[in-house]
């Protein structure tokens, strides 16, 4: 899968006029605080709608420019960016919080040295994955905590 | 006090035993940072600068500044042995180095692009403090309707230039960036604006947050889709040399040339060391006698690619310091660094801090001299650390973007807003739309929203003061010749009567 054809530019310049349209549009409708009796040219809705506009005028530009990239970038795996980008995602915005830091930390550690780490055998994998996470959970704990005082979510 | 004693008096404060053992791990952890495929030298400012925050002032500038160093000039590593830039800066480096490396000469390209880069990045020192100071006392003269036209300036041609054969993309970037800068309350009403009733944007996007996700997470993610690098089979065995003297003699005008390219690139709004690399391998191509074995195994190449990238990072902090205008995108985060530590970029920074632009050069100047002797002596060490498995190393850099951004406000959402700038930059590298003027578009957004209505409210609405006054012509003029140029029949027609332009053979 590329995503620098022609067709992925034609999709963002129809997201990007909708974003366009979607800033002009907040930006008239923002609050213009008569009732402050600001100057009319620094209401706070002024640089949204410019944006907005802009916004636009570069869809249209880039709609009607959209070409595939001329030389074709080497493909990598979408699979293993897929696997990383969920697991971490589920890290990051799943267990950081709901679990004490220094037992997400050692999951996703070793979670993703079990997904990603394939030369070794499972079992060898499972027990490095955990030693190597135990000690980047700790010594990244530690540090923020009682180096950095910062109090771990 | 002149500024040679000054820069001598700042650089004698650093003489303790505690700055030189920051200077020694900061500079070498940029260095291991810089030359490991999927760190670049942003990700590793950004996540120490969240190390810093509870070190003393000048400590965590000095760090900070190592690091930066160090990371840049680290990526020649990988570019020399893996054909892999550690970070986009040595993209051009890997041009010959790689090639130099697969002769079995990858010591003696080491050596040289460790030389070249203590040379370009002492050549960049120079012109900082030379123009660093002048520049400061003339943006005292800028008033709103200036720093108006500056920002768009900075967008503008960063988008212009990061942007490559397709500046659209550049400008569509800066034009996101600006647009996230909009989020969160207004800098003159304070009025919450485009937070869709979500209170954790009232504050607006976070810098840190943003720019962890956009070069950390994003990079991780662009490892993880990648190949996993083959080093260069003869380089195993590391030869190791060290470049002549004469050899380094024989390119004295290359190195001093790429020295004052690299610089004046990074003087230019959040440009860069990739451009500054590539224009200055560009510029030694054009006038060198050996220009047909560019790209084959140039040591000329390879010394005017590393002279160039390492002289951005002066050249980028020129604005950073005078402006608040980052030159290049860990500039960018320096910035963001700076406030946290209390220094107010800008041009009251020759009155607040009158000293502090001649620390930073003596900063630099230390983390010049470590990069010397760690890349001379170490080679060794850097192989072997360019042999650590991508599945072992990843999941801590995630794991410390993870934490970096949490740990300067507390706060989980600022956790989403790194995953989310990581998915959105990853999309960003794979449709080609460079990730640099985003950044810059969220750092310079709120100065160009407030210099915009102040501007108006002193001209009680006339536009004309922004195209009168002599300062704001001439960035008014700037900004619509590059935009003239982005036009691809103008860009045609100026490519056609090149005299430099390459012929199809």
């Amino acid at each position: 899968m590329r995503m620098d054809t022609a067709r992925a530019d034609r999709i963002t310049a129809i997201l990007l006029a909708a974003i366009g349209v979607i800033m002009l549009w907040a930006g008239w409708t923002m609050d213009r605080l008569e009732f402050r009796d600001i100057h009319p040219a620094s209401i706070p809705g002024l640089l949204p709608m410019i944006l907005g506009a802009v916004a636009m005028v570069c869809a249209v530009l880039l709609f009607v420019s959209a070409q595939d990239a001329p030389q074709a970038a080497p493909q990598g795996s979408w699979g293993a960016m897929a696997l990383a980008a969920l697991w971490s995602g589920v890290y990051a915005v799943l267990m950081v919080g709901a679990l004490p830091y220094y037992v997400a930390t050692t999951i996703y550690v070793a979670g993703f040295l079990m997904l990603f780490d394939r030369e070794a055998p499972l079992l060898r994998r499972a027990i490095t994955g955990a030693v190597f996470g135990i000690v980047t959970a700790g010594g990244i704990g530690v540090l923020f905590r009682y180096a950095f005082l910062i109090r771990l979510p | 006090m002149t500024g040679l004693e000054s820069f001598a008096s700042a650089l004698w404060a650093l003489m303790t035993p505690m700055a030189l053992f920051h200077v020694a791990w900061a500079t070498l952890l940029g260095i291991f940072v810089g030359s490991l495929p999927g760190l670049t030298a942003t990700m590793g400012v950004a996540l120490l600068t969240t190390l810093t925050y509870t070190m003393e002032r000048d400590a965590a500038i000095l760090v900070l500044m190592c690091m930066y160093v160090g990371a840049i000039y680290g990526g020649s590593r990988s570019a020399i042995l893996l054909n892999i830039p550690g970070t986009p800066a040595s993209a051009a480096t890997a041009l010959d180095g790689f090639p130099l490396a697969q002769k079995g000469r990858a010591g003696y390209a080491m050596g040289l692009a460790t030389a070249g880069s203590a040379i370009g990045t002492l050549v960049g020192i120079f012109l900082l403090v030379m123009l660093a100071p002048p520049l400061a006392e003339a943006a005292l003269r800028f008033g709103s309707f200036e720093f108006f036209w500056l920002a768009l300036f900075g967008i503008v041609i960063s988008g212009q230039l990061t942007g490559g054969s397709a500046p659209l993309k550049g400008y569509i970037s800066g034009l996101i960036g600006l647009m996230v800068a909009m989020i969160g309350a207004d800098g003159i009403h304070s009025h919450i604006r485009l937070t869709g009733g979500w209170d954790d944007l009232n504050g607006g996007i976070g810098l840190i947050p943003a720019m962890v996700g956009a070069f950390g997470f994003a990079e991780v993610l662009s490892v993880m889709w990648q190949a996993a690098p083959q080093m260069a089979e003869k380089t195993r065995r590391g030869a190791r040399s060290l470049p002549r003297l004469l050899h380094l003699w024989r390119y004295k005008f290359t190195i001093v040339r790429s020295g004052v390219i690299g610089t004046l690139v990074g003087i230019i709004p959040g440009v860069g060391e990739d451009i500054g690399a590539w224009a200055s391998y560009a510029a030694a191509r054009r006038t060198s006698p050996e220009r047909d074995e560019f790209g084959t195994g140039s040591t000329e190449g390879l010394t005017a690619a590393e002279t160039g990238n390492s002289a951005v990072v002066p050249g980028a902090l020129i604005p950073a310091l005078t402006l608040a205008v980052p030159g290049s995108a860990p500039a960018a985060v320096l910035i963001a660094a700076l406030f946290i530590h209390g220094i107010r970029p800008g041009p009251m920074i020759l009155i607040e801090a009158p000293n502090f632009i001649y620390s930073v050069a003596a900063m630099l100047v230390l983390g010049t001299l470590a990069i010397l002797i760690f890349g001379l002596a170490l080679t060794p060490l850097f192989i072997q650390v360019l042999r650590i498995p991508r599945a072992w190393l990843m999941p801590v850099v995630f794991t410390l973007c993870v934490i970096g951004p949490y740990a300067l406000t507390q706060r989980i959402f600022d956790i989403w807003v790194m995953v989310a700038f990581g998915l959105l930059g990853f999309a960003m590298r794979q449709m080609r739309y460079p990730v640099a003027p985003l950044v810059l578009g969220i750092i310079l957004g709120d100065l160009l929203d407030k210099s915009l209505r102040r501007g108006l409210i002193l001209s009680d609405g006339d536009l004309a003061p922004f195209f009168t006054r002599p300062i704001s012509a001439a960035f008014a003029a700037l900004i619509a010749v590059s935009i003239l140029l982005a036009i691809p029949p103008v860009r045609r027609g100026l490519a056609a009567r090149n005299p430099f332009a390459r012929k199809p053979s």
